[in-house]
């Protein structure tokens, strides 16, 4: 077996597990923030309520992340010592700085956030949800900073073979960075935002009517709807960007083999690399030089221009038009739902039914956009620097053979665990209603009841 | 050996990294310790230990980023190569963490008649990780040789390591809890203080004759003079501990968090006997630190951040310590 294309796998196996998690933890973070923030300015203990039960899904997912965030710092060395070895004086720093800025912050002050409450004065808590929320960002700036440099390199020069800092602003800030983070930014918030609506839509469904639970599902409904028109608008920057530095990635994207102008916007096609041709295409004329280079005459690269140096076609293609199907179905959704909760004030049951599956729209749109930008790097691990086939270590191709089945085995397992307590702990809050008994006092933090017995952990 | 930039900055960040192992082991050590005596406690009692470590053990695994984080940062050459010699004992490691982390926070969280499965599977994970953990250490100090012997080591070492990861549980259970689940832990601390010594004399029997060097420099005048220390005083507390199992809880508590700041100081003398003895080598007899060392320039931007940051972690980790201070007390999220 061969141990490159295992490692691949096993890459991409482990870094789609662990995506899953931060994308929920950046942003419900700042959610929380919002519960929180809100109560204190109201005293209306249906936020609070509404921030205890998101709070044990940020702890859930946050445990999710840090292990399968651990896994990974190991598999550079166990599978990809050649990068470390190659591009370490950079990678090594911004990794460093995310672990010392970053994770350690989240990490010391998440114990305050989710056990603190009744320890600490209410001030002191909402600082330790900044300080987390704050910390979930930053972890993300660092490590997107990181992927964005893989992608498009700069501030660096190359000696021995070994690629040494020239210009650390530029290495930080380089071309593609502040649009994948942006990207990714939102992409977190929609995902936390269709995942409050959907599972406050199956407490609605299963007859919850509490305060907590439209506060909840009106945060998660509106966020989505003025979140999506954001990301729509952030994606075709980013988009633009990828066209001006990495060509061949929306060569493969947009399934273009010949560069030219009047390029067709393909809606629908099964690429063939070995032919250089799409089978059953359906387009639209004119349409990829219109989105792309905003005229008709507009000219879009092709990938018989990179032959043996673009990113395998069929999975960028169908990657990215999943993310946008996906994108537009958030846009129809969200919209509905915020019209009919701000004219109407209530919510249809065929919506609900809809919003309920939805929950996870964002964990698909996340994953087969990360799968477009990555698989659309290849053949490179850094792009034009280090080749992927180029990094992978001397292991034995049955050594990574065992651990991928183990993790594959673990991971499904795990995800099935982690989804049934996420609708276990929806349908609990939709049986307790808002009839347990209130939660803290603001300011008084030895003064407050204590929790009923089955809360603890 | 002249003191410029390029040969102090893989000193001092071979101290960092030093620095979090010691830190991760004593720290990670008891949330371990505590998933593998789990095995013998029952279910009030688990619900307690658990709140014991429950608002730490993140921060404590973070040690464990940090210092593959250095490794992978600093040292990249004896990254790979150490990762890749021990694929299958990370790999195993790897999969421990992760059950022993998501255990944490499913059995909090899942209907109550799943708790159990997910306690089972707490003390798996924090078993077949602390076993993992004993096992490289082993195979490390042999050089990353893995011949039968070597492995024969590696699973003493495994056993001893989880021993002394039980032994930390123990005494963190002594310093948080009161009544019979203290008693309980005390007599857990002796039986397991037993396995730890155990374990010590084994490695450091080990070291020396595993590597000529390493013979060289413990068995030469007056090396053995300056070295004679650690291994008298580390008995000396280990035979004090044990005394003390015999007389404690004390009343009024006193002295609860003694076992635990005792058995940091073992750990911490054991752990500079090896840095003693591997120094200068990163990966043992072929990497020395200056040899697997980043670029200069690459190390003064990490450490910048470092002497900035790191003061802070450590102060606001004492910050978090003292909220969760005293016996612990059922967690609840409100």
């Amino acid at each position: 077996m061969d141990p490159l294309i295992l490692s691949r796998i096993q890459f991409g196996a482990n870094i789609s597990f662990h995506i899953l998690f931060p994308a929920i933890t950046i942003a419900l973070g700042w959610v929380l923030l919002f519960f929180k923030l809100r109560y204190n300015a109201t005293g209306d203990s249906a936020w609070m309520r509404a921030y205890f039960t998101w709070v044990k899904v940020f702890a859930l997912s946050f445990a999710m992340g840090v292990v399968s965030g651990v896994t990974m710092s190991f598999q550079f060395g166990t599978n990809w010592p050649g990068y470390m070895e190659t591009v370490g004086n950079i990678a090594g720093p911004l990794l460093a700085y995310e672990i010392l800025t970053a994770f350690f912050l989240e990490a010391a002050f998440l114990g305050i956030m989710l056990f603190g409450f009744r320890r600490v004065s209410n001030r002191v808590h909402t600082l330790a949800t900044v300080l987390v929320a704050g910390g979930t960002t930053l972890s993300a700036f660092w490590i997107i900073a990181l992927n964005s440099w893989m992608q498009t390199p700069a501030g660096f020069e190359m000696r021995d073979g070994v690629a040494h800092a020239t210009d650390w602003w530029a290495v930080v800030f380089n071309p593609s960075m502040p649009y994948r983070l942006v990207h990714m930014l939102l992409a977190s918030g929609l995902t936390v935002s269709f995942l409050i609506a959907g599972l406050s839509a199956l407490r609605y469904l299963y007859g919850d009517r509490s305060e907590s639970m439209w506060k909840a599902l009106r945060t998660g409904v509106f966020t989505a709807a003025i979140l999506i028109p954001i990301q729509i608008f952030a994606g075709d920057q980013h988009g633009l960007n990828t066209l001006e530095h990495q060509p061949q990635k929306i060569a493969a994207m947009e399934a273009n083999w010949n560069t030219g102008p009047n390029v067709p916007l393909v809606l629908f096609a099964l690429p063939d690399e070995a032919a250089s041709e799409n089978r059953f295409e359906l387009t639209i004329p004119d349409g990829a030089s219109l989105i792309l280079r905003h005229s008709a005459g507009g000219v879009v690269p092709g990938l018989n221009d990179y032959a043996g140096n673009h990113p395998p076609v069929f999975p960028v293609f169908w990657g990215f038009r999943i993310m946008v199907g996906t994108g537009l179905l958030m846009l129809a959704v969200s919209w509905s739902a915020a019209f009919f909760l701000k004219r109407r004030h209530s919510l249809p049951k065929p919506l609900a039914l809809v919003m309920v599956p939805m929950a996870l729209s964002g964990w698909l749109a996340t994953l087969a956009g990360w799968y477009t930008t990555e698989i659309g790097r290849q053949p490179w691990l850094v792009t034009g620097v280090l080749r992927t086939a180029d990094a992978v270590g001397p292991v034995a191709g049955s050594h990574v053979a065992l651990s991928l089945a183990v993790y594959l085995i673990l991971y499904v397992l795990l995800l099935v665990a982690y989804l049934s307590v996420l609708v276990h702990l929806a349908l609990k809050a939709a049986k307790d209603g808002d009839t347990s008994p209130l939660p803290g006092v603001m300011n008084r933090p030895l003064s407050q009841p204590v929790a009923q017995p089955g809360e603890t952990s | 050996m002249s003191f410029d930039w390029p040969t102090l900055l893989p000193l001092i960040f071979a101290g960092l990294m030093g620095f979090a192992i010691l830190i991760y082991v004593i720290l990670d050590g008891f949330d371990l310790g505590i998933g593998i005596l789990f095995a013998a406690a029952e279910g009030t009692e688990q619900d307690t230990m658990i709140a014991a470590i429950g608002p730490f053990w993140d921060a404590n695994e973070t040690w464990l980023v940090l210092a593959v984080g250095l490794l992978l940062v600093a040292f990249p050459l004896a990254h790979g190569t150490i990762l890749t010699a021990l694929y299958i004992p990370v790999f195993v490691l790897l999969v421990g963490l992760i059950l022993r982390g998501v255990a944490f926070d499913f059995r909090a969280k899942v209907p109550a008649g799943r708790k159990h499965r997910w306690n089972r599977i707490f003390f798996l994970g924090s078993i077949i990780a602390s076993l993992a953990q004993g096992y490289m250490l082993g195979v490390y100090v042999l050089g990353l040789d893995v011949g039968p012997g070597g492995m024969a080591f590696g699973a003493l070492v495994a056993l001893c390591l989880a021993a002394a990861y039980a032994a930390m549980g123990a005494a963190w259970v002594i310093y948080k809890t009161e009544g019979d689940l203290q008693k309980k832990a005390v007599l857990w601390l002796r039986t397991t203080l037993v396995l730890t010594a155990l374990g010590m004399v084994a490695v450091s029997l080990a070291t020396p004759f595993a590597s000529a060097r390493i013979f060289d420099k413990w068995f030469v005048w007056p090396a053995m003079l300056y070295l004679s220390p650690l291994p008298i005083l580390s008995a000396v507390l280990f035979l004090w501990l044990w005394r003390q199992t015999f007389h404690l809880p004390k009343p009024g508590d006193r002295h609860a968090l003694l076992p635990f700041l005792t058995l940091a100081a073992i750990f911490t003398l054991g752990f500079a006997g090896l840095a003693w003895s591997f120094y200068p080598f990163v990966v043992p007899d072929r990497l020395t630190i200056w040899q697997a060392a980043s670029a200069p320039e690459s190390l003064a931007v990490i450490l910048v951040g470092t002497a900035v940051v790191l003061p802070i972690i450590i102060f606001y980790s004492f910050f978090a310590y003292r909220v969760f201070a005293g016996k612990a007390t059922d967690l609840t999220y409100d």
